[in-house]
């Protein structure tokens, strides 16, 4: 069947979570959200009380500018302004009001990612300047990666030189991938990222996919583990997922480096640094086997398929998704080698999911 | 042309992506089979305005609006022609000319492209922006390829209908979106209906008010049976036309390529086919085999931007690979040179040269299939209820 063409379904309706709600039908402050006060009488009872807050309307969603209450018992939080001179709160974003005591703010509907310190996100070389690389991490801006920020092959210690400067493509070029961490916030939101460690460096020998930002449900969250090296089904060898916390995805073969070999010899700081993965910089590919790819492309299913469906992404979900697509897989039509997940395949495993 | 604005892939996903689209049978990242299409959420009758509208939108979100509007034009006369008093209006000019409409038929009308009027907008691109402009040229272009299209605008020889076609990408392009677009244009043609002719001859034209009556530009041979699809022209039995983009890597070939699947691609080909519809060939018996019959119109090279892309740079030659420092930099960029012109295991390599005519050839041979692809699209596509 080349191609499948579904109706379309009934809007779905964006709904906050009911406890968390300003705008529920009841609107005590006794619901199950937030922390109970004694003595806080309930706002319906209160003059100045605006009436959207109080009566349930057809939809939570508030868009920027759209005000959401000029009572000044509220507080402001992310997501709303409030003008000079007044009391009002404004919505800045588009998206439903959450409430947490006094405080009201907005989630977003989508959003982009906001760097923290400390974040690992996949990111893609989009400029390279004379001491740095402006690399795509899906931020509102481009984050920078300063030559000092790096390994030098053979893990070697020493001021960056102009000859560094001048082979600065060596290292990284436009459209390179590569995993690092944030390192330093600007004010502005702006990130600096630093690849100093054996787990950062250039992405070889896998698929990219880019879910979408925070916000919606689903998306890349922020977890105990975002990198890890998984067993594929069918004879497909190892795979290694790193789950940017930016929303990009990376899904590659797992290589076994010299680093493993380092790693067992010395633990010294110093002997790991010298032991620094030869292969860090390179781009060419290793061998792939058939079977690896074609399970490298079923996780890749697995985690649009997470995505699309509003399911988070995480290695628990991933690794869930995955084995239920390879026991889907067994009894579909197609045998194991059916690697399809999109449409109907991927509303049935997220059923699937949702279900156990 | 440039299929789209410059992908940005490094050069080992590129690598990574051609050896997976190169085995046999193929490897797609989204895991779809060579032929399948994205599946797709379409609906039509969508904007009350319109004469026709459709509305189609890719999973990932990608998502395009056509809206058809026909306005009644007084068709300019050429000096050649007979001549028409514009100025009496009614039946009075059209005297002399009453024995020729009784037989009118289809050989009588008269079509112009000037009658089609296509804007195409994509958000994020100027509406003169080379890609937009050759986009409108290839829809249109298959639309008008046979002439017979505009033929159906036909009024009498002094009025014709106008169509503006409107085709609007609503979200921004995440693919090339030459199928999305042509698909919504096939969907919103199918669902156009123009009021009922009231008038005769030349008069001045007068329509039926009652828009249940209105048929539609392109009749619905599912509700006609088969007498009456044959006392119909065999033209009236053509479905709008449909551009699919094809691509080829190494021996495969693809539909419906993906962004990343494009930037691989060895070629890439826009094929804009018609089919005419099943009842007509089980009426005429030529039907013998499934399928319907396909017509080619027209043929267009997209430039895959895999042309564009950065070459790898194999081990030996990187100069940041292995233990080695800058002194033996200078060494290897020699080797670099050098290393260029041999393909090795697992570096990308953008496609040098043209197009090969055996792959252009099994490209062409494999739309045209009958009870192919095509067919099963034209099938698709014919099931969405017009509402």
């Amino acid at each position: 069947m080349p191609i499948t063409i579904l109706a379309p379904r009934p809007s779905r309706p964006i709904r906050a979570d009911p406890e968390d709600n300003v705008s529920s039908a009841s609107d005590t402050d006794s619901e199950a959200g937030g922390v109970e006060l004694d003595g806080d009488l309930p706002m319906t009872t209160r003059p100045s009380k605006r009436a959207r807050l109080t009566t349930s309307t057809a939809s939570d969603i508030v868009t920027p500018g759209e005000l959401i209450t000029d009572d000044p018992q509220w507080m402001r939080g992310h997501g709303t302004y409030v003008t000079p001179a007044t009391t009002a709160i404004i919505s800045s974003v588009a998206g439903t009001i959450t409430r947490t005591n006094k405080l009201l703010s907005v989630r977003p509907l989508r959003a982009r990612y906001t760097p923290e310190v400390g974040d690992l996100v996949v990111g893609r070389i989009v400029e390279v300047q004379a001491k740095r690389w402006r690399v795509d991490v899906g931020s509102t801006q481009l984050a920078s990666l300063p030559l000092s920020a790096i390994n030098l092959p053979g893990g070697i210690l020493r001021k960056r030189t102009e000859t560094d400067e001048l082979q600065i493509r060596t290292f990284f070029a436009e459209g390179d991938l590569l995993v690092a961490e944030v390192q330093q916030l600007f004010a502005d939101g702006g990130a600096v990222l630093h690849t100093r460690s054996l787990k950062y460096g250039k992405l070889r020998n896998g698929v990219f996919v880019a879910v979408s930002g925070t916000g919606g449900g689903g998306g890349v969250v922020r977890s105990r583990r975002q990198v890890w090296t998984m067993d594929a089904a069918n004879g497909g060898g190892q795979i290694d997922v790193v789950l940017g916390v930016n929303g990009y995805v990376w899904i590659s073969k797992h290589v076994e480096t010299a680093e493993a070999d380092g790693n067992s010899k010395a633990a010294g700081i110093t002997n790991m640094e010298e032991n620094v993965s030869t292969t860090m910089y390179s781009s060419q590919n290793d061998r792939i086997e058939v079977e690896t790819m074609r399970e490298i492309a079923r996780l890749r299913g697995v985690v649009t398929a997470l995505v699309e469906n509003g399911l988070r992404v995480d290695e628990d979900m991933v690794m869930r998704g995955y084995h239920e697509a390879v026991e889907m897989a067994m009894v579909s039509a197609g045998g194991p080698d059916d690697i399809y997940l999109g449409g109907e395949m991927g509303q049935q495993l997220a059923a699937a999911l949702k279900g156990t | 042309m440039a299929s789209s604005q410059h992908v940005l892939l490094s050069p080992a996903e590129l690598a990574y992506l051609h050896a997976s689209l190169s085995l046999a049978p193929p490897i797609r990242p989204d895991g779809r089979s060579p032929t399948q299409f994205r599946p797709l959420v379409a609906e039509t009758g969508i904007l009350p305005g319109t004469n026709g509208s459709a509305r189609i939108c890719f999973a990932d979100g990608t998502e395009a609006i056509v809206g058809v509007k026909a306005e009644v034009e007084r068709t300019a006369q050429r000096s050649g022609d007979e001549t028409v008093f514009l100025e009496e209006g009614g039946a009075g000019g059209d005297d002399d000319d009453e024995e020729e409409e009784a037989g009118q038929g289809l050989e009588k009308r008269k079509g112009d492209a000037s009658w089609v009027e296509m804007t195409v907008e994509i958000p994020g691109l100027r509406d003169d922006d080379s890609g937009t402009a050759f986009l409108a040229a290839m829809l249109s272009e298959a639309l008008l390829a046979d002439g017979g299209f505009t033929k159906r605008l036909w009024i009498n020889r002094r009025f014709h209908w106008k169509l503006y076609l409107d085709i609007i990408l609503i979200s921004p392009p995440l693919s090339y979106p030459l199928p999305l677009l042509s698909l919504t244009t096939h969907l919103a043609l199918l669902s156009t209906r123009l009021p009922r002719l009231k008038s005769e001859g030349d008069e001045d034209p007068f329509f039926d008010d009652d828009w249940a009556a209105a048929p539609y530009l392109f009749p619905r041979t599912s509700s006609t049976n088969i007498a009456t699809a044959k006392s119909t022209t065999p033209a009236a039995a053509i479905r709008p036309p449909i551009t699919l983009l094809v691509m080829a890597v190494g021996n495969n070939i693809i539909f419906d390529p993906s962004k990343e699947e494009l930037a691989v691609a060895d070629v890439a080909l826009a094929v804009s086919v018609t089919g005419s519809s099943p009842s007509h060939y089980a009426a005429t018996g030529t039907g013998e085999e499934a399928g319907r019959n396909l017509r080619l119109l027209s043929i267009r090279t997209v430039d895959p931007p895999s042309r564009l892309t950065p070459p790898g740079l194999a081990n030996a030659a990187n100069t940041a690979y292995g233990p080695s420092n800058g002194t033996m930099g200078t060494q290897k960029m020699a080797e670099a040179r050098a290393a260029e012109t041999e393909a090795a295991e697992g570096v990308w390599r953008p496609p040098r040269g043209g197009a090969k005519r055996m792959v252009l050839g099994a490209l062409v041979q494999k739309v045209l299939e009958r009870g192919g692809v095509v067919d099963e699209v034209l099938d698709a596509l014919e099931g969405v209820d017009s509402g």
